[in-house]
């Protein structure tokens, strides 16, 4: 038993034109056991910027507390909102600081850019490699699932509404290859002017 | 006679006084006013800008008033130096206690923490204390609105108005006699803040780049801490002028 896929989760962020979609599964199971299906994996971290965390349920909280006290202290010394790239960093290196004793999530990051609004995606590992990609980045139990779907679906430059037809289209169909992810899912769509959150009719099961 | 028994802080003179805590105090009477009022319907914080230089840059958005968190806000009077490490220290302490019980910090605990500290210093390690009075406003959602005041012995007082630095007692006194319990709104505290830093201002014309002022109200289920812009705050110095120049004339009626 792996203590990644505890719990389950499905995680895929997406980059569109002008705009990017962070999408996660709502389940929140013990083993085999599914306890809720309104578990958050998404937090907010700035107007236009929003983490992804799956993994360990309990360290997906966690870390979701801890960053958002770093961010708030740097929101109030700097003066200003983080931007995407900063908090990247920011989070990796809460993640090195347990290197030999790591939070079990692998952060998936997505958001604009504060005045360029040009979008951004990141992933890291659970010790806090990062990596930045042009198309999408993807984590959680049903990773592989959802690489390939991704893969498949995604082109370059989707308006918002296609961007959240494709990202819908991709969690769905690779949550339902996996049996610990799924129960519902969540997408948001981050735009310069507005964040439209949408939850997803899935297969409950 | 004071001088054997001023050199350290951790011990008291023979009347039982702690010399050095006072000599802070002094060091903050120097130093550029600041009064909190508190409204019925939130919490205004005034305070001298002394950081005038024409080639200062303006990088700081604000010189005496920091924001803690989204429902506190302070501003400080004293030696700038020890002021930003409190500050730091109590976005600290809001922080650590939201991380550790996911709802915002009373306003009192923050006061009280950081008070603790502060005491720290007036009775061991054989440091100075900080030369820091700091004024708070601040909501909650136990006791609304609030103003509170520390100083470097560690106290700290709940107010309804009050004010710190450079000609406080002054001020205070006029506080009293224009400040009306369970009567002043917002814009009354503002006139009452610009009436009072009129006459405990060094200079004679009162003008926005002299003064910086900041208001807490709540909107929703949202504390809106906010400073006002130059514009706003010239209408209100206008406003206290015009004031003024009616009650003179009223004056000068009654004399003849």
């Amino acid at each position: 038993m792996s203590i990644m896929s505890y719990n389950g989760s499905a995680l895929v962020a997406m980059i569109g034109k002008d705009c990017v979609a962070i999408a996660s599964d709502k389940r929140f199971g013990i083993q085999g056991q599914t306890v809720s299906m309104e578990f958050p994996k998404i937090f907010e971290m700035g107007p236009q910027l929003y983490i992804g965390l799956p993994g360990l349920a309990t360290d997906i909280q966690t870390v979701a507390q801890r960053l958002t006290f770093r961010v708030n202290l740097y929101e109030l010394r700097e003066n200003k909102r983080i931007r995407p790239k900063t908090f990247m960093s920011m989070v990796s290196n809460l993640l090195y600081e347990r290197r030999f004793g790591p939070y079990f999530v692998d952060p998936v990051i997505a958001g604009l850019e504060p005045v360029t609004h040009k979008p951004f995606v990141a992933s890291m590992d659970l010790i806090g490699c990062p990596m930045v990609t042009e198309d999408f980045v993807v984590g959680g139990t049903c990773s592989e699932q959802l690489y390939g779907m991704c893969e498949s679906l995604w082109e370059p430059n989707l308006e918002p509404d296609d961007l959240f037809e494709t990202i819908s289209q991709s969690i769905l169909n690779a949550v339902d290859r996996d049996a610990l992810a799924g129960w519902g899912a969540v997408v948001y769509i981050i735009e310069k002017d507005k964040v439209t959150t949408k939850t997803l009719k899935a297969r409950m099961d | 006679m004071a001088r054997r028994y001023d050199t350290r802080t951790t011990i008291f003179s023979p009347e039982g006084r702690l010399y050095q805590v006072e000599y802070a105090l002094e060091a903050i009477s120097h130093a550029g006013t600041c009064l909190g009022i508190l409204a019925e319907d939130g919490v205004v914080l005034a305070s001298e800008r002394r950081n005038t230089h024409k080639l200062l840059d303006d990088v700081n958005f604000s010189e005496k008033i920091y924001k803690l968190n989204d429902d506190l806000c302070c501003s400080v009077a004293g030696i700038t130096s020890d002021a930003n490490v409190l500050v730091n220290e109590l976005r600290m302490i809001a922080q650590r206690n939201y991380l550790q019980y996911q709802e915002p910090i009373p306003c009192e605990q923050v006061v009280s923490t950081l008070c603790d500290i502060k005491q720290v210093y007036t009775q061991i390690g054989g440091k100075r204390p900080f030369g820091v009075s700091i004024l708070y406003m601040g909501w909650d959602k136990h006791y609304g609105f609030q103003l509170y005041q520390s100083d470097p012995s560690g106290n700290y007082g709940g107010w309804k108005a009050t004010c710190i630095g450079n000609n406080s007692q002054a001020a205070i006194s006029m506080l009293k006699q224009d400040y009306k319990i369970g009567e002043t709104s917002l814009n009354d505290a503002l006139a009452v803040a610009v009436k009072v830093l009129s006459k405990t201002l060094d200079m004679t014309k009162l003008t926005s780049d002299k003064i910086e002022v900041a208001t807490l109200t709540r909107e929703g289920d949202r504390t809106k801490i906010r400073i006002l812009t130059t514009k706003e705050v010239d209408e209100l110095i206008q406003r206290h002028e015009a004031e003024q120049a009616r009650l003179e004339a009223e004056k000068a009626k009654e004399k003849k």
